[in-house]
């Protein structure tokens, strides 16, 4: 039973820090040229790896955007999660209209500090001293207590940490948080950046596509790992429009749930990622008949990519080829903890913009890939609702349902 | 119970059942009888592990997964999971509740989770650094995630409803704790085990000696599984289950800067503050000004007596409900070095279930 008195949950405030844009703007452009920010790695040793490429923000540089002592005590992650949530905040305007107490974080998680604490242990392996700070930000609760330092917020905070799906958990979650009136304004999104540990584990598991990844393709064979942060700003729209701030969007609905199935492998049938789209429009209120679009979790392995074909079918039936699945990890990598709020932020550009956006990197058709995934360029649309679904280790699935 | 079929007007969240595993042993009883005694149980850190005297530590000594599953079975989790494995069942069973006989979407699992899935990304990663990509042991690698021990407890007893991580420093089963209360509330679910889980070990302990934490943050660390079966009243009254416990008001406030701190302690502690017990979690006990501001009431610090982690809160919520007399005020009050802060209301079942 869908809420009754559950407000209208609306975005106004968006932020990005990513390989495929440093901030909104430049994010946009290469969304609407569908320029893939995957090409080699250089933040460590990829040579030992059958892939050597990913989604990396090449030449950042702390000291842009920190002091030396304020970026000293930051790992990557962090600093990326203070940069993208300062650009929603501002773009926002909250921090001028509500107290402190009243602005929470909900943020989606991932590796962390990762990429430092394994050069700790690397360090520490081969017998001398490592640097303690190598492991100030090991825990991934980190950058919420940064971000809140940073912009003195002071009202809830949370991290979310259920792999891949994490930030779409987050922003489904700071929705709740504003319906409720626990805050006023919600600051949600995630940030995760590339690691040895991330980059070798895929590595491992086999599911690393040397090329590109290539969504729903003929031939994929995985992912293609990326890093950044990414932020929505949510607040209830009646008090957003009574301080007239910019409504990017609305965050109408969203479920999550678990498939109790397999710690990596989806389950095959594709049931329970239907059963959690088909409950996210239900507490969104939207009849499946009125979604235009769907953001595909569309990581490019070979299994996710028929699987979540499958959830279509089930939930579109004989429409299921009228709406386009796309993935738009072939322009930003596969952000993991990051991922679902830049998609869900690429949802709500792309519904601005009029656009359905291109899935990338096209090798061929797969016969078990047979809907519309807009393979050979984006689309213009007058659609007014998409879904961002986000899928996880664990069988952890998260569906958001975006309108503009 | 069966999907929507019973609902009921009543909207109160209710305890319906519990599992502990810690350092006072397996199960409910071992962790009742230590808070009876009050006694200490951490236990000296072995010396080849930190170096120097005074470190204490809170291992579940007790805990053997062979006592709940063939060893080839427990050897592709982590400790992090067997932990939430095991009390998930127990604390199912405790409620009264068996799984194949419900609509399994509809029973959820949110966990605090601290530490979970660092000792399975330091084997890994020891492994590339001493052997190269071939040293890597590829089965590790999904238990590296901190959501595996959720995800394996859910995948183990087949729970298909809202599945859930959380961390939030000392404060990551109380995250947990709200998460679950709202999710019942907006009916997404009808059963949620919520808590918290953690381990602890010697590279854990080095990493706090080497970022000079292992006498204040670091000191006492423990591990273990709290788990508290959660439900809308008048679904556990439709299936006559034991109440153990109501749950109150909850409030949190994620940072408390010098300037505003009053502001932070009014809206986490409005006054009147009542209670006929107060429980400490995390570092709430050295919180002076929050301290002052807490009711006259017997008083129970769990980290003194189990050890701290990040997601002790499981236990220590479970250590109310075990405390809390029947019709009495608990308050809860969690806190972390910098933030945040949770001030949980209870009220004591009708009766506390022996």
């Amino acid at each position: 039973m869908k809420p009754t008195n559950r407000p209208r949950i609306a975005i106004t405030g968006l932020g990005i820090y990513s390989a495929a844009g440093r901030d909104v703007s430049s994010f946009r452009q290469s969304l609407l040229a569908g320029r893939s920010a995957i090409g080699p790695i250089d933040l460590f040793e990829v040579a030992s790896f059958p892939c050597g490429i990913g989604a990396q923000v090449h030449g950042y540089e702390p000291l842009d955007h920190f002091t030396a002592r304020e970026a000293g005590k930051l790992s990557r992650v962090d600093q990326f999660g203070v940069i993208a949530a300062g650009e929603a905040l501002r773009d926002s305007g909250v921090r001028e209209h509500y107290s402190p107490y009243d602005i929470g974080i909900s943020l989606g998680a991932g590796a962390a500090g990762m990429l430092h604490s394994e050069e700790w242990l690397r360090v520490t392996l081969s017998g001398q001293k490592a640097n303690p700070s190598l492991l100030r930000g090991i825990l991934p609760d980190r950058t919420v207590t940064s971000i809140a330092a940073a912009y003195n917020l002071c009202g809830y905070q949370v991290s979310i940490t259920t792999a891949c799906s994490s930030s779409a958990s987050s922003i489904g979650w700071g929705a709740d948080l504003v319906a409720t009136g626990r805050v006023q304004a919600a600051l949600c999104g995630g940030s995760d950046c590339l690691s040895l540990l991330t980059f070798a584990g895929f590595n491992s598991l086999k599911v690393v596509d040397p090329k590109p990844c290539s969504p729903f393709s003929m031939g994929r064979q995985g992912i293609s790992l990326g890093e950044g942060a990414a932020f929505l700003v949510l607040e209830d729209e009646a008090r957003a429009k009574r301080r007239a701030a910019r409504i990017y969007g609305y965050l109408l609905g969203y479920a999550l749930g678990g498939e109790a199935y397999h710690m990596t492998a989806p389950d095959p049938s594709g049931a329970d990622a239907a059963r959690v789209m088909i409950e996210a429009l239900h507490y969104a209120g939207v009849p499946a008949g009125e979604v235009g679009w769907i953001n595909a979790h569309g990581t490019g392995t070979p299994l996710n990519d028929a699987v979540e074909s499958r959830a279509m079918k089930l939930v579109f039936g004989k429409r299921a080829t009228q709406v386009p699945l796309v993935s738009t990890k072939g322009l930003t990598g596969h952000c993991l903890g990051a991922a679902g709020c830049v998609e869900a932020m690429t949802t709500v550009l792309a519904l601005n913009e009029g656009m359905i956006p291109q899935t990338l990197n096209f090798r061929g058709v797969d016969p078990e890939c047979d809907l519309d995934y807009c393979h050979l360029g984006a689309k213009t649309s007058t659609a007014q609702i998409a879904l961002s679904n986000s899928f996880a280790f664990g069988g952890n699935i998260t569906t958001l349902v975006i309108s503009k | 119970m069966k999907g929507h079929a019973l609902k009921s007007a009543l909207h109160n969240t209710v305890i319906t059942g519990l599992a502990a595993i810690s350092s006072a042993g397996v199960g409910i009883e071992p962790l009742r009888g230590a808070l009876e005694r009050g006694e200490c149980l951490l236990k000296p850190v072995p010396e080849g592990i930190l170096a120097g005297d005074g470190h204490y530590w809170g291992k579940a000594d007790a805990f053997r997964a062979a006592d709940f599953m063939p060893p080839l079975k427990a050897r592709k989790f982590d400790r992090c999971s067997l932990f939430a494995v095991v009390a998930a069942g127990m604390a199912l069973k405790d409620a009264g509740i068996d799984p194949a006989s419900l609509d399994l979407s509809r029973i959820g699992i949110v966990l605090g989770c601290g530490l979970g899935g660092i000792a399975n990304a330091e084997e890994f990663m020891r492994g590339y650094f001493t052997a190269g990509a071939e040293g890597m042991v590829p089965m590790l690698f999904p238990n590296v995630v901190p959501n595996a021990s959720a995800s394996n407890a859910s995948i183990e007893h087949k729970l298909k409803g809202p599945n859930v991580t959380t961390i939030q420093r000392f404060c990551s089963a109380e995250s947990a704790f709200l998460m679950a209360l709202r999710f019942l509330e907006e009916d997404r679910a009808d059963v949620i085990l919520a808590g918290g889980v953690d381990e602890v070990t010697p590279v854990m302990l080095k990493g706090f000696q080497a970022l000079g934490q292992s006498r204040s943050f670091g000191s006492g660390f423990s591990e273990g599984a709290g788990i508290l079966v959660m439900e809308r009243e008048g679904d556990a009254r439709c299936r006559r289950a034991k109440i153990m416990a109501h749950v109150g008001a909850v409030r949190t406030v994620g940072r408390m800067p010098a300037a505003s701190a009053q502001e932070g302690i009014d809206r986490l502690l409005p006054e009147p503050c009542r209670a006929d017990l107060v429980v400490l979690s995390g570092t709430a006990s050295g919180d002076r000004a929050l301290l002052d501001r807490l009711p006259t009431a017997p008083r129970l610090e769990t980290g003194r007596i189990l050890g701290r982690s990040l997601a002790m809160g499981g236990l220590a919520m479970t250590s109310l409900v075990l405390r809390l007399p029947a019709g009495g005020r608990g308050l809860y009050l969690a806190a972390s070095p910098e933030g945040p802060w949770y001030a949980i209301d209870w009220y004591g079942g009708d009766p506390v279930q022996p």
